[in-house]
Formats: structure tokens, sequence, C-alpha cells
């Protein structure tokens, strides 16, 4: 699904989107700095647009996309939270204020402790959106 | 008092008690799983083989693959 330039628009619109990615940026590193068994991760807003990643790489952001479009798919009612295992690592994936952040860290994590993490992430990212902190303009 | 032979086949067989235990526990740790929380409050955990749980599964791989 090609992501939707939602926060590119109106006035200030481009400069909003910039401030918002910075601010996402800054919580996956400050995500990064809480948990070392991560491995990657990626903020995505409402409309699947993909805001930032530790990895550097949108189109790793864009296969997070599609994981959550599987996710929704799964369920009747609005998801919330998801917590996957396999063999090879586990998957978090935390909605918030319409911003979704999903993460890949190595297995045997402490789950409890790495959503609640990434909740506060995701967190502080929906708070300053919604404050207007990230409007850049 | 129990005879030496009784004490050393004890001790083994409690060994092997630990050794299953531990590897029961490590199975069960290893199982993979999909467990999802919805706004209100309810959840759901699916089993990874299940036929609606197929495109969950690939897309988790497909992630996996691509992460440093």
């Amino acid at each position: 699904m090609p992501p939707k330039d939602k926060f590119n628009s109106g006035p200030g619109g481009p400069a909003r989107a910039e401030a918002l990615a910075q601010r996402s940026q800054l919580a996956l590193d400050t995500l990064a700095g809480l948990e070392p068994e991560l491995r990657a991760a990626a903020v995505i807003s409402e409309d699947g647009e993909v805001l930032a990643t530790t990895t550097g790489d949108d189109g790793w952001g864009v296969v997070a996309v599609e994981l959550l479009e599987a996710l929704e798919k799964a369920g009747p009612g609005e998801l919330d939270s998801s917590h996957i295992t396999t063999e090879d690592a586990e998957v978090f994936m935390v909605r918030e204020a319409g911003f979704a952040l999903v993460a890949v860290t190595a297995r045997f994590v402490l789950a409890s402790l790495t959503s609640f993490d990434v909740r506060m992430s995701l967190r502080d990212i929906a708070l300053e959106a919604a404050s207007g902190g990230v409007s850049g303009a | 008092m129990l005879k030496p032979h009784r004490i050393l086949a004890d001790k083994i067989s409690s060994y092997a008690d630990e050794a299953s235990a531990f590897m029961r526990r490590r199975r069960h740790h290893r199982r993979p799983y999909i467990r999802l929380q919805y706004r209100d409050g309810g959840a759901t955990e699916l089993h990874p083989e299940d036929p609606g749980s197929e495109e969950i599964m690939a897309a988790v791989s497909h992630l996996i693959a691509c992460s440093p």
C-alpha cells in the first residue's frame, strides 16, 4: 500500500511532517537505548506512512506496514497491541492515537517490559503531535 | 537405611526428572504464538498454524528476515 501524505497537506504541512518524522526518530533512538535487544523498529502514521525507522531504510517500514494490515484483518475489534513470537525473534506492535510502533527484538526479551517501553515511546510521539509540539510551522 | 544402590538410583532418577522438566519448559517457551489485544480489553491468542494466521506469519517472517 503506498503511503499517503496526510501530514504533508494543509498549511505548514511539509514542515509539520518533517517535525513529526524527527520526533519519531528521536523516540526510536531512545527506545533503542532502552532496549539493547532491539533489532529494528518503525513508527507508522494512521494513514500507513512510515515516519521513522531505526534501520534508516523506509523499505523495512513498508514491510512493517504490511504486518500491521495483516494484524488488523485478523480480528473483529480495533487493535490495541500485539505480541508475536517465532523461533528467531519477537515482534511487538502497539497502537496509540492513530500512530503505530512495530518493533522486532531478539528472542526471550522480557515481554511486559518491552511492551511498556514501546508504548511509552509511542505515547510521547502521540502527545507531542496532539499538543502541536511538532507543528514546526 | 537405604542401600547404596538405591541412593544412586534415586539420584539418577531425580536428575532425569530435572532434565525432562527443563525440556518441557524450554519447549513451552519456544512455542511460537500470536497474541492480539483490542481496545475494548479483549484479547485473542492465535495459533501460528491456523489457516487465519497464515498472512500474519508470512508478514512476520518477511519482517524478521529484513531485520538487521
